[in-house]
């Protein structure tokens, strides 16, 4: 056997795919030709790396869920359009709804606001912190007149 | 082997005929390979079960054009095949390379293939591979899968894939150029362990 056909064997020899009238040949080929042999051995070592790993595990009670999804009509299809953007598209929908909500909801508690304040503040602007308000100048004047009362001699008492 | 098939067989008449306890067994005889394989394109837990669940309920729905012909689990292994593949296509995963293209690429120097050292522990082997997996065009990381970890014979491959024997054989051997080109580049310190 030439070396050319029998590295193109290789793979199919090492993946079990050669009937043993085709093995034969290139097993005594192999035995002859360290490169050949090189060769089969490179993909030997290739192969290890496919070493399987442990199971992967499977949810306990898996198949009774879908078997329960499957009986209740369950297609497993996803909807025509990806469902990401879908999700993202429907939460703008509600984003944008939420924030016109709140803005309105902040312009009326801003004319609220105002209006209240309107209502608290004085109607007039005679109103000064350096001018007293009739009513307390008419207290002082009483007060001032109850004093200067006090203050003045009584007079004596009548004899009788 | 064979019994298996009737009692597959069987299950699917019944299932069919409206016995959930059935296609329940069904996939419980199936689950775990199912999951196996699934494992190979994503280690995400959770896309594992989507998938292995959007799997199943294609199976049952489908379940009137299974073909007595070819074994439940050939057919079934299409289906999840066919839908692990569509899942990456959705999520943007793998982008669209004509089959074409990736096969008249040329297949990297040969190099000695390192092999894994004895002092890795098989789970870091798995990982090691599943991440080089990870970056290979979609069809060379499904024929690997198919004939490495699944062990198909080629005209199983041929069959799943709709591909003939020599495209399998073509396939496979830059695929596993492909991907020794790929570990060395991400492990050289593997290189010198030929």
């Amino acid at each position: 056997m030439e070396c050319q056909n029998a590295r193109s064997m290789i793979p199919s020899y090492c993946d079990g795919e050669l009937t043993e009238a085709q093995a034969g040949p290139l097993r005594q080929h192999l035995l002859g030709c360290q490169p050949c042999r090189g060769s089969a051995q490179d993909l030997k070592n290739l192969k290890r790396w496919f070493a399987a790993p442990a199971a992967a595990a499977v949810p306990t009670g898996f198949a009774a869920r879908v078997a329960r999804r499957a009986f209740a009509g369950d297609t497993g299809e996803l909807a025509p359009s990806v469902p990401g953007p879908r999700v993202a598209e429907d939460g703008g929908r509600l984003l944008r709804f939420v924030l016109a909500c709140t803005s309105a909801a902040a312009g009326v508690l801003l004319v609220l606001s105002i209006g209240v304040r309107q209502i608290g503040l004085p109607q007039t602007n005679q109103l000064q912190a350096d001018q007293p308000a009739p009513q307390l100048d008419r207290a002082l004047e009483e007060l001032d007149r109850l004093n200067r009362a006090e203050k003045a001699p009584q007079a004596p008492p009548k004899q009788p | 082997m064979e019994q298996e098939a009737t009692d597959d067989t069987s299950l699917v008449e019944e299932a069919l005929g409206g016995n959930r306890a059935s296609f329940q067994l069904l996939v419980e005889r199936y689950e775990q390979r199912v999951f196996n394989l699934i494992r190979h394109y994503t280690r995400n837990p959770v896309e594992i079960e989507d998938l292995a669940q959007e799997t199943f309920l294609k199976v049952y729905r489908r379940l009137g054009s299974f073909q007595r012909q070819s074994s439940f689990y050939t057919w079934l292994y299409r289906i999840a095949v066919n839908t692990i593949l569509d899942s990456l296509k959705r999520r943007g995963r793998s982008p669209v390379q004509a089959v074409e293209d990736l096969e008249a690429v040329p297949a990297a120097p040969a190099v000695a293939s390192p092999s894994p050292s004895a002092a890795l522990e098989r789970e870091e082997i798995a990982r090691i591979t599943h991440a080089v997996l990870e970056e290979l065009p979609e069809i060379f990381r499904t024929v690997l899968v198919l004939r490495e970890y699944e062990e198909m014979a080629y005209q199983d491959i041929a069959d799943q894939l709709g591909i003939s024997i020599g495209t399998v054989e073509s396939r496979l051997f830059r695929a596993r150029a492909r991907f020794k080109e790929r570990l060395l580049q991400k492990h050289p310190e593997f290189g010198n362990e030929g």
